[in-house]
């Protein structure tokens, strides 16, 4: 009883937190710190451009990058401000203007200030630039939109694109790893050294012989490790070696190292050696000063591209190397890469940013370029003339409608999920990896440790993506930057010592201090200082973002080391502080949380909730529950069931099922029909489905409630039978009640939108909207049946049935070529049907018509049919643990089982679905659902804190039914008793958006393809059904090779040929001559008919064509 | 034969010396062949609702309608021969609401018959709800039907055979949807089903 609640207790504060934070703030916290400093930040890096006229040179310095609010502006040049709606309906991109101010400068004095429009940034909906970013739930609904949609997407041209969360690894971090390999093992230490948009990797690798090799992107071999020290300024051997280590142990294995850097033993020396092998054959002045540029472009960028930064590097590698030794003798373990500490989120925000920097650099370029070209004058009013904001604006909006990023990173962006409201939620929670999906990486894909709370242990997708797809759990934050010299500052005022500022006795038994990936310095007590840190964090005084790992190593020789991470795109999770054995949350602050009267911020401010990074979480033990927490404990989980994902979270009971099938229904969840969104009248999107009847799921978890799924439902109650029925429901089929379906269970609509727009082309002509007539010989006619239903505005009649072929959008377009019509027609150029029609699989009812006009002024019609769904045979359908199967018979109610009571099921599943799956939790589903039925209130099943099956047997033993769920129940056919009692309960199904009304397909004669003249592929070009190799094989097996003859060649594609018998190739019929001809043979040729199929004869002419000349050889058929 | 219960929505009758086959036709009746009214056909005049016509159409259908089975002929039993029908095989249900300033609820109370004996059984069912400005007209035709054709049709929401203490012993239980009561239904079903077993008889060259 505690335990519960407790654990539902501070499941409030998580509550607040996913209310307050919504599903997409990682998104929008990214987007939003991009816009305020980040492209203020980019047009500082570039700062000014210098014009270079002929006389008198002037430069255009940069000032303060402003935005505009969204809006568009319309053909005639008129600018109006836009509402997201507006934009999907209009097929507009919601964007906004960037104001970059610009000063022009002669001689150092500047001239003119100007506000110039220098490109349009995609605005993130409900991010700090976009309108309803402010609006109130009234205000909302009044703009067309869906007051529960969580923003964090853009939407471009029309279509709604999210940019997916990427998973990379945390950048300027020392890993240390040993590889096996041939029963050798090789140490190495790497480092992603990364600077805004470049990224440099160092590899340190301690070789058989004991030497350490560095190895630098811009040098084409490994340089000796003492040599690049060296090179980096370190005069003596001493100096080299205590940068390393002062320990003896340490010193001892540097000593080959020296010994492979004999041959430069001076700085200079060292230059030279690198010089040689960076600029080959050079002058020597200019090798060294090669050797300089790599070591400051090359090496460790992230600490600086400054001559003064080559100490910083110098320790850095001295660290690195220093590692590499600790992990050879074994003081130290090797890093696991895997590890989620070692990771960063990239959103919105950092992908923008690159864009952007790129764009812009453009822009600067070919402003100057401009400005060059036009010479003398100059003036605000010149610049602004410059200024293509085609180059920003194109930029940014191709590679988020395509998600192509440059630099062949493809599938950055998808188009947003809307098959339900939460597979929108999910996949605003996605996260990408990086790694390649055609190798193994099986380290990457399992599930590590530190995932617990930041990544969802179910969901991730099956196949090639598995493990490299994720979703954020429901407790992940993702960390913001925290600006760096205030934390630095509290170090010095703990007690931290620069490097150049500690003895030799703090050198040796101190803790090394790492700041982001910047070696700082010693302490005497690591430990200490953690936790002096981790005190002023919760007292307010640093960033609850900042995070604090402190690490004693296995063996006492090692390096104790602190690392401080600031960066931004960590994934951080809440957790109770726990002081001397009690957490400090206190029932008193729930309540205040749960009143409103606090928020969950708040207690993060007071120190009583932290946020603990991956890397943190290694210093503390998590207690599960209060009724857990012993003294040793340092924090306390907030609610476990927090480690699920958004699709997850739906499951109830999920930790009775065997874990794949969690896996399976998160996958399922998103395919499932519900009611997407409220403002689907309108909705713009090009395929959608609404479920008529939707429900709140009786069996529920909190996370429902926190989610609002039940405002967005996307499921059925069904009273489920686990029996066999007539062999109807082998292999995961599930029998339907007649009844229920014609009462309107699982009814869901399909809705199509059909777009045309009026184009304008060269020369005054465009696109008009009509009913095309048979009279003006329009090119493509149709036929007059095609065209009744349209009105005299050329657009179908609202509520009218369509049919597939039948034209719900009038058009007809100017002839392509003009020219090309005059010499042969005497009427002159037709015009061409361009109509929209049906699918020609679909048909339905037209469900809306929308007029509007695109950005180049035309009139733009968008028509959308919809088309009612009952369940029928095929249909996909799921519970919510993963057990899918399409309906095998609907059958009528008077044949259906019934119990005592006359309860006759919706559903019947085989009970063949349960032993191998072990998902128990639709058992208890099941029961509980019952339960919920007959005490007239919702049960909640949410992952560890649900409500306990002994509560539920209660209830049922109660109404004296079995605890167990078990029926008497009579077969309807017969009214028989059945020999054994039946489980029946309530389960919440959902119908899948596979549908067979989809899919039905067959074809007698149709379309072949031009080229092969074979049937076409696919239901929606009518094709055929691929007659395959293995079908091939059982009419052989069978003896019935006429018949595949006749399917493979007579009804496919059997042609004519004629053969030249002579030289064997193909000759053909010249209609001119009347004669049979063969261009080899001439009048010798002997040409016969010889049957093949046609796609034979199209390889013949392919070889022909790459020179190789197919004969064939003819004998007389016997 | 014992009648264990019979309160007008509900009847359980104790069956005695009766085959199972033969009392679990009478059940199965009860369900598929006994007929009841039901709209089933919809003339939307007006429709400016969230609703699709097609929807609002099927939740009239769902709405159970007080039956008489004197006065009312199966369509196709009719003898008027008119595919529209005539007023002893239809009646007309008319519905004409306008949404207020309020949101309102049109309920199966506001749909007027123009025969004051066949009308819903509860005037609270939801039909649809109206927000301002919004607003509804259609003509209703409501039909007898079997249960076996669409569920609206079926006169009884529960029908059970059940075994009894002893063997041989078996309890009906037919619970009506309102329409008509338990009893007639049941009555009704073995009035169909011995018709039945006459058309069998005869097809058979039995006696009439
Ligand atoms: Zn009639």
């Amino acid at each position: 009883m505690s335990k519960q609640f407790a654990a539902s207790n501070s499941w409030v504060i998580l509550s607040d937190l996913l209310q307050r934070e919504g599903v997409a703030r990682q998104h929008l916290n990214s987007y939003n710190e991009f816009v305020t400093r980040g492209l203020q930040n980019i047009a500082d890096e570039i700062n000014e451009v210098e014009i270079e006229t002929v006389s008198t040179p002037y430069k255009v310095k940069f000032g303060r990058v402003t935005l505009g609010s969204p809006r568009v502006v319309e053909i005639d040049g008129s600018v109006s401000s836009i509402l997201p709606m507006e934009s999907r309906l209009r097929n507009l991109t919601y964007s906004a203007p960037i104001l970059l101010e610009m000063t022009i400068e002669e001689e150092g004095l500047p001239r003119d200030t100007t506000r110039q429009h220098i490109g349009d940034l995609p605005v993130m909906v409900k991010s700090e630039l976009c309108q309803l970013s402010n609006r109130s739930r009234e205000q909302l609904i009044e703009s067309g939109e869906d007051p529960n949609d969580p923003g964090g997407y853009f939407i471009i041209h029309g279509a709604e694109r999210v940019i997916v969360g990427l998973e990379d690894l945390s950048p300027n971090k020392i890993l240390v790893d040993a590889e096996k390999l041939a029963g050798a093992t090789t140490y190495k230490s790497r480092v992603y050294s990364s600077v805004v948009g470049y990224r440099s990797k160092l590899e340190l690798t301690l070789k058989q012989d004991g030497g350490i090799n560095v190895k630098i992107p811009s040098c084409p071999v490994d340089l000796p490790y003492v040599i690049v020290m060296r090179a980096l300024g370190i005069k003596s051997d001493r100096d080299i070696a205590n940068a390393v280590s002062p320990k003896q142990e340490i010193q001892d294995l540097l000593e080959v190292s020296f010994d492979k850097a004999s041959e430069a033993p001076t700085e200079k020396d060292a230059l030279v050696y690198i010089g040689n092998r960076v600029a080959h054959g050079m002058l020597e002045e200019f090798r060294v000063k090669r050797a300089l540029s790599t070591l400051d472009w090359g090496l460790l960028p992230h600490l600086g591209k400054t001559e003064d930064r080559r100490f910083d590097k110098s320790m850095f590698m001295g660290e690195a190397a220093c590692k590499l030794l600790e992990l050879r003798l074994g003081w130290i373990e090797a890093d696991d890469k895997d590890h989620y500490g070692n990771k960063v989120i990239k959103f919105a925000g950092q992908m923008l940013a690159d864009l952007f920097r790129t764009a812009f650099r453009n822009l600067v370029r070919d402003m100057k370029y401009q400005l060059e070209r036009t010479g003398q004058k100059r003036g605000g009013n010149v610049v602004g003339a410059a200024i293509r904001t085609g180059i920003i604006t194109d930029k940014l909006n191709n590679a988020i409608a395509t998600g192509n990023w440059g630099r062949g990173k493809v599938g950055v962006t998808q188009l947003l999920d809307r098959t339900n409201y939460l597979s929108t939620l999910s996949h605003l929670r996605r996260v990408q990896s990086p790694l390649s999906r055609s190798q193994p990486n099986f380290e990457a894909r399992d599930l590590h440790a530190t995932h617990f709370g930041r990544i969802c242990p179910s969901e991730t997708p099956e196949g090639v993506n598995c493990g490299l797809v994720k979703n954020l759990a429901l407790s992940a934050i993702i960390s913001v930057s925290v600006p760096s010299q205030e934390v630095e500052g509290k170090l010095w005022e703990l007690g931290a010592k620069q490097i150049r500022d500690s003895d030799e006795k703090l050198q040796v038994e101190g803790c090394r201090i790492f700041m982001d990936g910047r070696f700082l310095g010693y302490v005497d007590d690591g430990e200490r200082l953690a936790k002096a840190f981790r005190k002023l964090r919760r007292e307010g005084q640093i960033n609850p973002s900042a995070s604090v790992l402190y690490i004693s190593p296995v063996n006492d020789n090692a390096y104790p080391r602190i690392y401080i991470s600031l960066s931004s795109g960590r994934v951080l999770r809440p957790l109770v502080v726990v002081e001397s054995g009690r957490p400090l949350l206190n029932p008193e602050m729930i309540s205040k949380v749960s009143g409103g009267q606090s928020a969950w911020r708040d207690l993060v401010d007071q120190g009583t909730i932290e946020l603990i990074d991956a890397n943190e979480e290694e210093n503390c033990l998590v207690a599960m529950g209060p009724e857990d927490v012993t003294t040793r404990n340092s924090h306390m989980e907030l609610f476990p069931a927090a480690m699920f994902g958004i699709a997850a979270s739906i499951i109830p009971y999920p930790e009775h099922n065997q874990s794949p099938r969690n896996t399976y229904e998160s996958a399922m969840a998103k395919q499932s029909l519900g009611f997407s969104s409220p403002t689907y009248p309108i909705s713009p999107h090009v395929r959608q489905h609404l479920l008529v009847s939707p429900q709140a799921p009786v069996v529920r978890t909190r996370t429902l409630d926190l989610l609002k799924i039940d405002e967005r439902p996307l499921g059925t109650n069904c009273v489920v039978a686990v029996l066999s029925f007539e062999g109807y429901n082998i292999e995961d089929a599930i029998i339907m009640n007649k009844s229920s379906v014609e009462r309107g269970m699982a009814r869901s609509f399909f809705y199509r939108l059909y777009d045309g727009e009026a184009k304008q082309y060269l020369g005054g002509m465009r696109d008009t909207f009509e009913v095309p007539s048979a009279e003006s010989n329009i090119r493509g006619y149709r036929g007059e049946k095609f065209y009744r239903l349209l009105e005299g505005d050329g657009v179908v009649a609202h509520e009218s049935q369509v049919a597939g072929g039948d034209v719900v959008i009038g058009r007809t377009s100017p002839p392509r070529f003009m020219e090309e019509y005059k010499e042969f027609e005497i009427k002159g150029p037709y015009r061409r049907d361009t109509s929209v029609a049906v699918r020609p699989s679909e048909a339905g009812v037209v469900d809306s018509i929308f007029m509007t006009e695109n950005v180049e002024g035309g009139k733009m019609f968008k028509v959308r049919v919809r088309d009612m769904r009952v369940p029928e045979i095929g249909d996909k359908f799921a519970s919510r643990h993963g057990q899918k199967g399409v309906i095998g018979l609907v059958v009528p109610q008077e044949d259906m089982p019934y119990t005592a009571e006359g309860i006759v099921p919706d559903v019947i599943i085989n009970p063949h679905a349960f032993p191998s799956r072990m998902t128990v939790g639709q058992f208890i589903e099941s029961i509980a659902g019952k339960a919920a039925a007959f005490r007239g209130s919702p049960v909640d099943g949410s992952a560890f804190a649900g409500e306990s099956i002994d509560e539920m047997e209660k209830v049922l033993r109660g109404r004296g039914f079995e605890p167990t769920g078990r029926e008497v129940m009579y077969d309807g056919k017969t009214g028989k008793k059945f020999a054994t009692d039946v489980f029946v309960g309530v389960v919440y199904y959902q119908k899948l958006h596979h549908m067979v009304a989809d899919k039905i397909h067959a074809r007698a004669r149709g379309q072949v393809q031009m080229l092969t003249k074979q049937p076409t592929e696919g239901r929606a070009r009518g094709g055929g059904l691929r007659f395959g190799e293995m079908e091939r094989d059982c009419l052989i097996a069978y003896g019935a090779s006429m018949v595949l003859k006749d399917r493979l060649l007579d009804e496919a594609d059997k042609t004519e040929i004629y053969v030249c018998e002579r030289c064997g190739l193909i000759a053909y019929y010249d209609a001119k001559q009347r004669k049979y001809t063969c261009k080899i043979d001439g009048d010798q040729a002997k040409i016969s008919t010889v049957v093949v199929a046609y796609a034979f004869k199209l390889l013949l002419q392919e070889m022909m064509s790459l020179n190789i000349a197919p004969r064939l050889q003819l004998k007389d058929k016997v | 034969m014992k009648v264990l219960e019979d309160s007008g929505s509900s009847v359980a009758l104790q069956l005695e010396g009766i085959d199972r086959s033969y009392a679990n036709a009478i059940r199965r009746f009860c369900i598929a062949e006994v007929p009841s009214m039901a709209i089933d056909d919809v003339v939307i005049l007006e429709n400016s609702s969230v609703l699709y016509d097609e929807i609002l159409a099927h939740r009239l259908g769902m709405v159970p309608i007080r039956t008489d089975l004197e006065r009312y002929n199966l369509p196709e039993e009719c003898d008027c021969g008119n595919p529209l029908g005539c007023h002893k095989c239809r009646v007309l249900f008319v519905l004409d609401a306008k949404g207020k300033d309020k949101v309102m609820t049109v309920t199966s109370g506001d749909l007027v018959s123009e025969d004051r004996d066949v009308r819903p059984v509860s005037e609270s069912i939801p039909l649809i709800k109206l927000a301002a400005g919004q607003s509804v007209k259609l003509e209703a035709y409501a039909r007898l039907g079997r249960g076996k054709e669409h569920a609206k049709w079926q006169p009884c929401t529960v029908a059970t055979l059940t075994d009894g203490k002893k063997e041989g012993v078996f309890i009906l239980t037919v619970e009506s949807a309102g329409g008509l009561p338990a009893k007639q239904v049941v009555l009704k079903a073995i009035e169909l089903l011995e018709k039945k077993l006459k058309e069998i008889q005869v097809a058979v060259g039995g006696p009439d």
